[in-house]
């Protein structure tokens, strides 16, 4: 039992990403190939078949990508630190930390995305001037700050208790033992959750078309207005979501077996 | 070894704790002085773990005192960490950090907690696995090792702290019959080096031979301590009789 404990750490199911597919899920592989490929299949068939306006679409948006991925990218990076430090605080036994950052969880979990989004936005640009791309990031880490918080109090409380007391009877603060010992470990843990969390904000990340940055729903809505061509431009931002997303979950997948295999 | 000018290195005192209605420990109270091996056994329950891990603070007592090495435990001002460093634990579940290879497990605490160079950690982690006879396990990862490897190596690493003391909560109990020689070996070599050691365990056998004393509890009390001879050929309590004939 004992060994067992060791040698296979705690799954933490947390979060509401895209399913990430694994080799032992026949069906979800199977589907995962078909809707990758397929969907990059009717990309390229509509673009040749008909450039106009489908290939316009497709010259258009591509600035938006790299914007989307600005914001996942730099969100998920902010979240991470902003989580770590919440999960640290959740389970804290000083009361005032450990109040501070319950309370930070249920008001972030309280309130829609999008309305936080808005509210952060505006309350920012009240008080100060930074880029509108800047504080959608700010936003977005906010919300998924919390997430990453309970992943992380999630994977800390996960680590076996006589982690905790070996580290502690060997001398080590309570810090200490938290920064070499159990906080490592719980990353392994909440790698999984973390994937699917960057995924989850990839796909939110396009609520931040709203706040005047380019991403590519934005940048797609501009084409639409433009050409008049909504649905052949939202076929074409539904199939780039699909690609992108499909491609993450996909290489998570393939990362998280390389490490639950090797050391 | 038995000699009249041993001193003190843990006192308890009337040490009481509850879980609920239940008395974990039940007003305990014992010595071990400097060089002392004192084995504790008793059934499952009995609260001779919780004794032992009372003794580096890992459990919370409701009453009494524990003093180790001239330090109050559970004083409010005392400094559990600088405690710690002078008395070496090692568990029932070996609690090596998998994420970390065997060399590494032994240096961590050296290098973070008594500051010595990763140099210095190392050489000192060497001459200790050699010492266990694991030098050429270093480089693996606890993972990778058998239970019996694991604990030798639990132990090198509570050693290279250079403790005064030694609490063994079970140190066999996790581990198949095979290789419980193997720990036991290196817990008696260290007990002739003169380690100050407090052992629970259920392995008679070591409790004969290496034990200066021998303490039975039973229900969070103590109900007899003396030497192994005693202990093992005429003991005075009906429960340790009892005891003893179920176990030996």
């Amino acid at each position: 039992m004992a060994d067992n404990d060791r040698v296979r750490p705690a799954v933490v199911d947390v979060g509401d990403g895209a399913a990430i597919p694994s080799k032992s899920d026949i069906g979800l592989f199977t589907a995962w190939r078909f809707a990758f490929f397929g969907a990059l299949a009717l990309l390229v068939f509509l673009a040749a078949s008909r450039p106009d306006p489908y290939l316009n679409i497709l010259k258009f948006v591509p600035d938006g990508i790299l914007v989307t991925f600005e914001v996942t990218v730099g969100a998920i990076l902010l979240s991470l630190v902003i989580g770590l430090v919440t999960g640290l605080g959740r389970i804290s036994s000083n009361r005032f930390i450990n109040g501070a950052a319950s309370l930070y969880v249920e008001i972030i979990r309280g309130i829609p995305l999008l309305v936080q989004l808005f509210y952060i936005y505006y309350a920012l640009g009240r008080f100060v001037h930074v880029p509108d791309i800047a504080s959608a990031i700010l936003a977005m880490a906010v919300c998924y700050g919390a997430y990453m918080g309970e992943v992380f109090r999630a994977g800390i409380q996960s680590i076996p208790k006589g982690q905790m007391e070996a580290a502690r009877s060997l001398g080590m603060t309570n810090g200490q033992a938290m920064r070499h010992v159990i906080v490592p470990q719980a990353f392994k843990v909440v790698l999984p959750p973390i994937g699917n969390e960057f995924i989850a904000l990839l796909k939110d990340s396009s609520l931040v078309s709203i706040l005047a940055v380019a991403d590519i729903l934005r940048r797609g809505r501009e084409f639409a207005s433009e050409s008049f061509a909504y649905f052949e431009t939202y076929t074409i931002i539904a199939l780039i979501y699909l690609i992108i997303t499909l491609f993450f979950s996909k290489l998570i997948g393939i990362m998280e077996e390389r490490i639950s295999e090797g050391k | 070894m038995k000699g009249s000018e041993r001193t003190g290195m843990v006192a308890v005192r009337e040490v009481v704790k509850r879980y609920g209605e239940l008395r974990a420990l039940d007003r305990v109270s014992f010595d071990v002085s400097e060089g002392e091996k004192v084995v504790i056994i008793g059934p499952s329950g009995s609260g001779k773990s919780t004794l032992l891990r009372s003794l580096n603070r890992l459990e919370q007592i409701d009453g009494g005192s524990i003093v180790v090495d001239g330090i109050d435990l559970y004083a409010p001002a005392t400094d559990i960490n600088a405690l710690r460093e002078e008395v070496g634990m090692v568990f029932q579940s070996f609690n090596l950090f998998p994420h970390k290879t065997v060399l590494e497990n032994i240096t961590l605490a050296q290098i973070v907690v008594r500051k010595r160079t990763q140099v210095e950690a190392e050489a000192k982690a060497k001459a200790l696995l050699a010492k266990v006879g694991l030098a050429e396990k270093a480089d693996a990862y606890p993972g990778k090792l058998s239970g019996g490897q694991q604990q030798r190596v639990a132990i090198a690493r509570a050693l290279a702290m250079d403790p005064k003391l030694m609490l063994f909560d079970e140190p066999t109990s996790a581990l198949d019959p095979e290789m419980i020689g193997e720990v036991l070996d290196v817990m008696k070599n260290l007990a002739l080096e003169g380690m100050t050691m407090v052992v629970v365990t259920h392995e008679m056998g070591f409790a004969r031979e290496v034990a200066d004393r021998v303490i039975f509890m039973d229900y969070g009390k103590i109900v007899e301590e003396g030497t192994p001879e005693h202990f093992f050929q005429n003991p005075t309590h009906e429960r340790t009789k009892l005891f003893l004939s179920q176990i030996l």
